[in-house]
């Protein structure tokens, strides 16, 4: 079963233009996300998970080329197709936060501290529909009330720095929620909050994905996290994407030496004083992109003369499941 | 021979006062940061310590340190020398004895000074005041000795700490407490920065150096995956309490505090199997300042009673050192199938897994 893309990222290629020069960061990207599927963007810092993210909205700063090969297409309801990557200001401002709303890391650092949450919130409805404040508020309440918010009347006039850091991102999760956007980012939207608290938002993501009908493109480090929300999972290392597909597929079956790896590495809480085994050597510097499989520095399974020269094309071994990986070649 | 205590902490305090005092009213509010700890650590052994934002132990562990003037409480310390309590140490009786103690930080970015060499750096402490009178010979061979045991590669000494990965610096920092050869570590979310990858390799890094050189480590966390690697005995720290403590299987299989509980069912698995049922712990970590009347975790407990609002619990032992600070400890421990055959014998419809509030519900003590 497919569910029918609405986000697809195709061959995303970009570089940041530094002192230095031209500093690789995407090679090649492609993930797709499914109508109403969750999908989950994993890798370790640097991987590039979330400059890839925020092309789909044009957020990231002057200085980065995008290949010219480049597309991120968002499929709309009558079934036609736009390249994100080719929009203008004004056109990608009524996708930003409309068609396609955004959850942050920290939520305190995303709120302005000086207007209210209501006041956040109206300005938001406001911005991508024509409504009256009055009702605009109306909404804003219903929001925080459906986010598990207690007493959402006074919440509203609340300032952010008033709210506990749970109640905080859930207060995010109702502002980019209150846009009704057809697709969700959400970028380590738990990493910063206590384990008990982020069972709760990652139960009321879950919830409301289903009320909504929504698709999310989840952003985290955690394959524990992942692998409770989402549907499909793209593991990335080094600006690449080495190995997709249904959650349960790779991660029952992982293929790739680095998603085996970083499995291996995880702490578990079922197994108590077991040494774990960690993947050996460092991940290369931004300067010092390796050529050839970005992993076979790291790599032990690395076949001198053909990993470290030419990138491995992405293999399908099962029905949407795909390696990039010279081992998976015949 | 019996395992050593080394430090043993009695009802420590640590009270940050709030708002300012009045020319004529001396009264003042405190956030009771660490309220009444008591806990010992063996020679030779980790202990673990986790806990939300906010539970205070952070600041258990700057205290042992003597970072922050605990408010009342004794830490005893029996070193080779005899025994000291910390917490009365003044001076330079205090500056020496910080040899004996170290600390691993969270920030390898920001512990290190950008402008001294890696060499420099792990030989400060040793230079800082140089107690054991050592040359610079000395001091250069005991830095290549440590930072060969951290394996630090011995051509990059001269190198500064912007040339290096987070895992490279957080291993100088590694070094840096340990070449004076500490007795006691506190690693204070030593591994949270790290990617997983690499957060493994410190982890191995800590306990093989703990094979070799005896330390014994005070291993701070909030990730209690982390933790269950590393620990020989765990501490659960709630609102500036330990709410549990034992050996760390017990605390991992055998919880016998709802928040435990609590805390283990919200780890999210790596397991597309495992079904994720996480209690559901209503409402927010209450505020230090102004704490709840009874158990500190009433407010957010499923299994709740009208005692809980009133008395306190006290620690208690149920064998093994596994101590507990709840009224119905034994409830909470009672094996999930129990539970569930009694639900199912009362017709109820069955469960997944019986979650606290349904062991509340079955019990008759409400």
């Amino acid at each position: 079963m497919t569910a029918p893309p609405i986000l697809a990222f195709e061959n995303l290629d970009l570089s940041f233009q530094t002192d230095e020069g031209l500093v690789k960061v995407l090679d090649q990207v492609s993930f797709t996300l499914g109508r109403g599927r969750t999908l989950g963007l994993v890798g370790e810092s640097g991987s590039g998970k979330s400059v890839s993210t925020r092309c789909a909205v044009q957020l990231n700063a002057k200085n980065v080329r995008i290949g010219p090969q480049s597309r991120i297409v968002l499929h709309e309801r009558d079934g036609t197709q736009r390249d994100l990557l080719q929009l203008g200001a004004k056109e990608i401002q009524k996708i930003r936060g409309g068609e396609i709303g955004m959850i942050f890391q920290e939520p305190m650092a995303a709120f302005s501290p000086v207007y209210t949450i209501g006041n956040q919130m109206i300005e938001a409805i406001r911005l991508h529909r024509t409504t009256t404040k009055k009702a605009a508020r109306t909404e804003a309440i219903e929001m925080l009330r459906k986010v598990g918010m207690s007493s959402p009347e006074q919440r509203v006039d609340q300032y952010p720095g008033e709210l506990s850091g749970g109640m905080r991102q859930r207060a995010m999760i109702a502002l980019a929620l209150s846009t009704n956007p057809r697709v969700l980012i959400a970028d380590e939207p738990t990493t910063a909050l206590d384990v008990t608290i982020q069972a709760q938002v990652l139960d009321l993501m879950r919830t409301l994905q289903s009320e909504l009908d929504m698709s999310i493109l989840f952003i985290t480090h955690d394959l524990g996290v992942v692998s409770q929300v989402a549907h499909d999972i793209a593991v990335m290392y080094l600006g690449h994407v080495v190995e997709s597909g249904q959650t349960r597929s790779v991660l029952k079956n992982p293929q790739h030496p680095y998603t085996k790896g970083l499995l291996n590495a995880l702490p578990t809480v079922n197994h108590l004083k077991k040494r774990l085994s960690p993947i050996g050597g460092d991940i290369p510097g931004p300067l010092e992109r390796p050529t050839g499989c970005p992993f076979h520095t790291r790599c032990t399974q690395a076949t001198a003369g053909l990993c470290d020269q030419t990138m491995p094309p992405p293999t399908e071994i099962t029905a949407g499941h795909r390696v990039s990986c010279h081992l998976m070649t015949p | 021979m019996p395992a050593q205590t080394l430090i043993e902490v009695t009802d420590l305090q640590v009270y940050f006062p709030i708002g300012k005092k009045s020319l004529f009213n001396d009264s003042r509010l405190f956030i009771k940061a660490v309220d009444d700890v008591s806990f010992d650590i063996q020679r030779g052994e980790t202990l673990g310590l986790v806990g939300e934002s906010g539970s205070g132990k952070t600041t258990v562990g700057r205290a042992l340190l003597r970072a922050y003037q605990p408010t009342g409480g004794t830490a005893l310390f029996h070193g080779a020398e005899g025994s000291v309590d910390l917490m009365e140490l003044e001076g330079k009786k205090l500056r020496h004895f910080r040899r004996q103690i170290q600390m691993i930080f969270q920030d390898p970015y920001a512990s290190l000074n950008p402008r001294m060499t890696v060499r420099d750096l792990i030989a400060e402490p040793l230079e800082a005041n140089n107690i054991e009178k050592l040359s610079k010979d000395q001091i250069d061979d005991r830095v290549r000795d440590i930072a060969a045991l951290c394996k630090l590669n011995l051509e990059h000494l001269r190198r500064f700490p912007h040339a290096f990965s987070g895992g490279q610096r957080q291993r100088i920092c590694i070094a840096r407490a340990l070449v004076g050869r500490p007795q006691f570590v506190v690693c204070d979310e030593s591994v949270a920065a790290l990617d997983v990858s690499i957060q493994a390799e410190i982890l191995n890094l800590l306990q093989d150096l703990q094979d070799k050189l005896g330390t014994t480590f005070l291993f701070i966390a909030h990730d209690l995956s982390v933790v269950a690697q590393i620990s020989d005995r765990v501490a659960v720290m709630y609102v500036g309490k330990i709410v549990e403590i034992g050996p760390t299987e017990q605390i991992f299989h055998r919880p016998r505090h709802p928040y435990t509980r609590a805390l283990l069912s919200a780890i999210p698995r790596p397991d597309p199997d495992s079904t994720f049922t996480p209690e559901r712990l209503t409402g927010d970590i209450p505020n230090p300042a102004n704490l709840p009347d009874g158990c500190r975790f009433n407010t957010r407990c499923p299994m709740a009673t009208q005692r809980c609002r009133i008395e306190e619990p006290d620690l208690r032992n149920f064998g093994d050192g596994h101590k507990t600070a709840c009224h119905y400890a034994e409830q909470v421990a009672e094996p999930l199938k129990t539970v569930q055959a009694r639900e199912n014998s009362k017709n109820s419809p069955p469960k997944h897994q019986a979650t606290l509030s349904t062991i509340a519900q079955s019990n008759e003590y409400l």
